[in-house]
């Protein structure tokens, strides 16, 4: 095509698919480069935009047939950008958007690089998925999330040398197949994007505790505290393994914050009792009964029963020992101090009595906790 | 300031040894002159209120100079306030234009940093927000957008600007239209390979700020060297650099003392440690709370110092605080630290490589001691000069047994007549040229018939292409590698990956400190006594492959020296002569060197008390040197053990003369000795150049052959031992006969010659 630099290299693409009926108005865009380095002599040699049509995806996709005409190759590709509403990408927070600035210095453009509003899908992916795959490369989610998997790809190290190899004029075996990868990619993007609209509207079927405490924590994050409540929740609700018992944690400090400790206490207390204890769990109880509800005797308590079971690994076992140090001398003190008030008042119950008290208050509580923390 | 503070005392009689040289260099006064008119009145108050109401003569000459628009080199001794001369003009040109930037190169982190205090007091008291920053390894990722964007002025060493500035140039968009002023301070340090490394990052910085539009006004501040035009001219590439070397500053009385230790085995050539006796100098001093400073010449000696000097005041003093090393493996935070202890007084001794010779700020000292010649002229200079800003103070070198100590220390009057060192460079040396050609090809493409500072580069470019290093298209070469060249590119000879050290005991194992990779297999190979801060560590474990030494405090009487052995691989012969019989060559080659054992050396006594093997991988070195081949009847002539002694006492005493003939630093060059090199098939002595590629010393050295050979047989026949000594032919000769057979051997080859 045309531009006010010169001829620029563009070739278009639609690749049939199954669309949903709400499109989403974006560009799905990334990068091919000869190198991973950044720095000024670091070119983008393609760059791949994909947006869905009604007839499927159009790709879009602008080659540098040579590093001399640069300016061409920018400014047919920041047309096709400026186009869209919106664009995401796969890291372009930190690499691709950068580095098209930084190339479009040094191609002395005009005015300055502006692309429209722009999302990185890696960023997402990695609040909603990194508990679940771990490597949060785009092959690791095409691979595990969208069950796709590429045969006969380049791998993405030796992209750079395909078109390197093209410029110097040592053949282009390979370049075909790097501009292949790179049209793959923004596809890619696409699905993935769709795939994890569905999990942050709660919908995707197959999640877990660890899926939803992350869903929770990223919705918490963007502001959204109803749904982001409702996943963590969920997270709690499911018992599945640690996860479940972060969410918890992290239900009841949200909870305590408020002002409701009590209510935070029950839902501890309510996963305590059915999931086999963990430290971290032990830990977030007796800290809350300590601090935020004074129940010193029932911290005590609590403590000395976790030390009992000779759970949790030396360090655990050690901070134990210190909290339990810390509730008798503070126990003792106010002990002292009640013994004091009840001879003035001339009262004859002792502490055992207020600490049987609470403990069926608690107990109490652990018949239908989430249904009330929540309605 | 509290009382008065003492004076140093040196009292030749009290010492055994030899006063050479007790000069003293009388004071003198200031030279000042008004404020220029043109100074702007913000400029003027803040100057004021830090007590400057007039200035020295060469900082108003500087002004002129660069308020002409003139590129300007200022030579004044140590604490003359060079700063001024070019922080003013900088300063008035940001209050003129406030989009205006400067950048300021310092060879070290350390000098950047107080330089930045310096300003930031200046800038503080201007009625403008006037940013000025570091920016280096040091600087927090999260400041480092704010530098590029906003930093007015921006404090840098080469080694960041080549590897973390220039390639990303589009981010420093704002400093490069705009840069108006490039500071480099400490000038002279740019010489030898750094220097022509240095020319040629200038080179790209260059190309860079004409792509941006801006051509900025380069001013240069030195201590003194013989020829501080020539060199700015040849690292900037410019031919009209002003010149400015008459100080208006004041300078104090002071006294010089040349001091030779006493021989202790006439035979043997042996003096008394300089260690020992530069401790016998500074201690008194230091009880008595003379502020003083003492200069070593490696890391090892700066830690046996300062365990003597702690060993020798403790417990009259907190010696472990007033008392304080200061030397390159130190992490920045304790540097800073000490710094500012030197400055408030709390120090009062300091042990220091020449780490502390360039310009820090320490305030005054009153007494400094060189044990040990530092190698070059101007540093010397440097070093006696960190004494003497107020009168009464004495500085004294204490000359070690090497030879080029004793040359010194023996002829004073050369020392006082002599123009200090040259600062040569060759900054289109190719290999050095090469590198910095990638580099700024990765920032900038090369235009048909442009040129790289003054080089025609088009036929390396070529090469590039055909290397498939560089593309051509649409008439102009591009980089076409995935690699970042920067990266392949050290300035300096320490390289990218240091072995970090680490205190393993308990609570928790700790980084102390680091070291690079060439300096570790000698002092961190495993069984060794690292020394760090006076306290003794013992190597546990170094972990070669990570980079990593592991190590544990220990107390012993003893510290560990090693050994290296290297081993010369011609690869290519530039120029050969062959003349009766004799044969010298320079040319490329490959070197490796492996420490293939450690000795233990008791404290004090200094007797070796065991030994023991090192196992690291051998190192390879390229670079250019030049070569003999000694008549070979010779080595029939004389007994194999005493040839052997004479082959190793000529290439150790050729090296020392050899830099001195170059006026490089001794650690410049290398020398190695072989019964039978492969190379040239006979008994064969070889000089190199400690750093790769080298910068053409090589090839002069191979000019000065019939010079070098009779300076030689000079110092050894003048040396007063008897059958050769450490200030002569070397260290490891006990062989009966050595040193009248390495005459006999020059004698031969200077006849050949």
């Amino acid at each position: 095509m045309e531009t006010a630099y010169g001829t620029a290299w563009r070739r278009d693409d639609l690749v049939a698919c199954d669309l949903p009926a709400r499109r989403l108005p974006i560009g799905y865009v990334d990068t091919e480069t000869t190198g991973l380095h950044g720095g000024t002599g670091t070119y983008v040699f393609a760059i791949a935009i994909c947006r869905p049509m009604a007839a499927g995806l159009q790709v879009v996709q602008f080659f540098l047939p040579d590093p001399a005409s640069e300016s061409a190759f920018l400014a047919a590709t920041a047309a096709a950008l400026s186009s869209c509403e919106t664009i995401a990408s796969y890291n372009g927070r930190r690499f691709d958007l950068p580095l098209l600035a930084t190339r479009w210095v040094m191609a002395r453009m005009r005015a300055d690089f502006q692309p429209p509003p722009h999302v990185d899908l890696l960023d997402l992916t990695r609040s909603l998925l990194r508990t679940r795959i771990g490597s949060c490369s785009l092959r690791a989610v095409e691979d595990r999330l969208l069950g796709f998997e590429r045969d006969d790809d380049l791998p993405g190290w030796l992209v750079p040398e395909a078109y390197l190899s093209y410029v110097r004029g040592r053949g282009g075996g390979q370049l075909e197949a790097a501009l292949r990868h790179n049209r793959q990619d923004v596809v890619s993007l696409h699905h993935l994007h769709q795939r994890l609209m569905v999990r942050l509207a709660g919908d995707d079927v197959d999640m877990r505790a660890g899926d939803w405490l992350s869903l929770g924590r990223h919705l918490l994050r963007q502001g959204r505290r109803a749904d982001g409540w409702r996943a963590l929740r969920n997270s709690a609700e499911l018992l599945e393994d640690e996860h479940s018992i972060t969410a918890a944690i992290e239900l009841a400090r949200r909870l305590t914050r408020r002002g409701a400790a009590r209510s935070a206490q029950a839902l501890l207390e309510w996963t305590a009792g059915r999931l086999p204890p963990h430290p971290h769990l032990i830990l977030a109880r007796a800290r809350l009964l300590e601090w935020r509800l004074a129940d010193l005797a029932l911290a005590l308590d609590l403590v000395e029963r976790s030390l009992a079971s000779g759970a949790g690994d030396r360090d655990f076992r050690r901070d134990l020992e210190r909290r339990r140090a810390r509730l008798r001398r503070r126990l003792n003190r106010r002990l002292d101090g009640q013994r004091q008030r009840l001879q003035l008042a001339s009262g004859d119950r002792g502490a055992e009595d207020v600490h049987q008290v609470r403990v069926e208050r608690s107990s109490g509580l652990r018949r239908d906790p989430l249904e009330r923390l929540y309605r | 300031m509290g009382a008065v503070p003492a004076l140093p005392a040196f009292q030749p009689t009290d010492f055994p040894g030899e006063v050479t040289l007790d000069h003293t260099i009388p004071e003198r006064a200031a030279e000042t002159t008004p404020l220029p008119d043109d100074v702007a009145p913000a400029l003027r108050a803040a100057l004021s209120a830090r007590g400057i109401d007039r200035l020295y003569t060469h900082q108003a000459a500087a002004w002129r100079a660069v308020r002409a628009g003139r590129h300007l080199v200022v030579v004044t001794p140590t604490a003359s306030g060079k700063t001024l001369c070019y922080n003013l003009p900088v300063l008035q040109r940001i209050l003129e234009e406030p989009q205006a930037r400067a950048l300021y190169l310092f060879p070290t982190k350390a000098l950047a940093q107080d330089q930045l205090a310096e300003l930031g007091a200046m800038a503080r008291s201007l009625p403008v927000q006037l940013r000025a920053d570091t920016y280096d390894g040091d600087t927090p990722a999260g400041q480092r957008n704010a530098v590029r964007e906003a930093g007015h002025v921006v404090l840098t060493n080469p080694d960041m600007l080549h590897t973390g500035v220039l390639p990303h140039h589009t981010r420093w968009r704002k400093l490069f239209s705009n840069l108006a002023y490039v500071v480099i301070d400490e000038l002279h340090t740019y010489r030898g390979v750094f220097g022509s490394q240095v020319a040629n990052v200038l080179r790209r910085l260059r190309r860079i700020c004409a792509f941006y539009g801006s051509s900025p006004r380069f001013i240069c501040a030195s201590a003194t060297i013989a020829n501080p035009r020539e060199l700015a001219q040849r690292l900037l590439e410019e031919d009209g650099v002003e010149l400015l070397d008459r100080s208006g500053a004041p300078r104090g009385e002071r006294r010089l003392v040349f001091y030779n230790p006493p021989l202790v085995d006439r035979a043997l050539g042996v003096r008394r440690s300089s260690l020992l006796e530069a401790r016998r100098i500074a201690a008194p001093w230091i009880k008595r709370g003379v502020q003083t400073i003492v200069f070593c010449r490696s890391r090892l000696q700066v830690e046996v110092m300062l365990s003597y000097l702690r060993a020798s005041l403790a417990p009259s003093l907190d010696a472990g605080r007033r008392v304080r090393g200061y030397r390159a493996g130190y992490l920045p935070l304790a540097r800073r630290e000490i710094e500012g202890g030197l400055r408030s007084g709390e120090v009062t001794g300091v042990v220091s490589t020449n780490a502390l010779e360039l310009g820090i700020d320490i305030g005054s000292l009153q007494a400094a001691v060189l044990a040990g010649y530092p190698g070059t002229i101007a540093s010397t200079w440097q070093q006696l000069g960190r004494a003497g800003r107020r009168s009464g103070s004495v500085a004294v070198f204490v000359a070690s047994s090497s030879p080029l100590d004793q040359f010194i220390v023996r002829h004073p009057e050369y020392f006082l007549g002599a123009s200090p060192e040259e600062g040569l460079i060759d900054p289109d040396n190719l290999l050095v040229q090469a590198g910095h050609l990638q580099a700024g090809l990765f920032e900038l493409p090369f235009d048909e018939g442009e040129r790289f500072g003054r080089a025609d580069v088009r036929a390396l470019l070529d090469l590039f292409v055909e290397d498939g290093v560089a593309s051509r298209a649409g008439g102009r070469w591009f980089w076409s590698q995935e690699a970042f060249p920067a990266e392949a590119v050290s300035l300096r000879r320490m390289a990218a990956d240091n072995v970090v050290i680490i205190d393993s005991s308990p609570p928790r194992p700790q980084v102390i400190g680091e070291m690079d990779q060439f300096t570790a297999p000698v002092l961190l190979h495993e069984e060794a006594i690292y020394l760090h801060e006076g306290a003794q560590y013992h190597v546990d474990r170094l972990d070669w492959e990570e980079k990593k030494a592991y190590v544990r405090p220990v107390e012993v009487d003893y510290y560990t020296d090693a050994l290296m052995s290297v081993n010369v691989n011609v690869l290519d012969t530039f120029a050969s002569r062959e003349e009766a019989g004799l044969e010298r060559a320079h040319g490329e080659v490959k070197l490796t060197s492996v420490a293939a054992m450690f000795k233990k050396i008791r404290f004090h006594t200094h007797e070796n008390i065991g030994s023991g093997p090192i196992s690291i991988p051998e190192q390879t070195l390229h670079t250019t040197a030049y070569w003999m081949g000694v008549a070979p009847e010779l080595s029939r002539a004389l007994p194999r053990d005493r040839f052997e002694a004479a082959l190793q006492g000529l290439a150790h005493a050729i090296r020392h003369v050899a830099s001195l003939r170059l006026m490089c630093d001794p650690r410049d060059l290398g020398s190695v000795a072989e019964v039978r090199s492969p190379a040239t098939q006979r008994p064969t002595v070889t000089v190199y150049e400690v750093y790769p590629g080298g910068v053409g010393y090589a090839g002069r050295l191979f000019e000065l052959h019939e010079e070098l050979l009779r300076g030689t047989a000079g110092l050894i026949r003048e040396c007063p031992c008897t059958a050769g000594c450490p200030s002569c032919i070397g260290p490891l000769h006990t062989i009966e006969g050595a040193k009248e057979a390495c005459l006999r051997l020059l004698s031969v080859n200077a006849l050949a010659a």
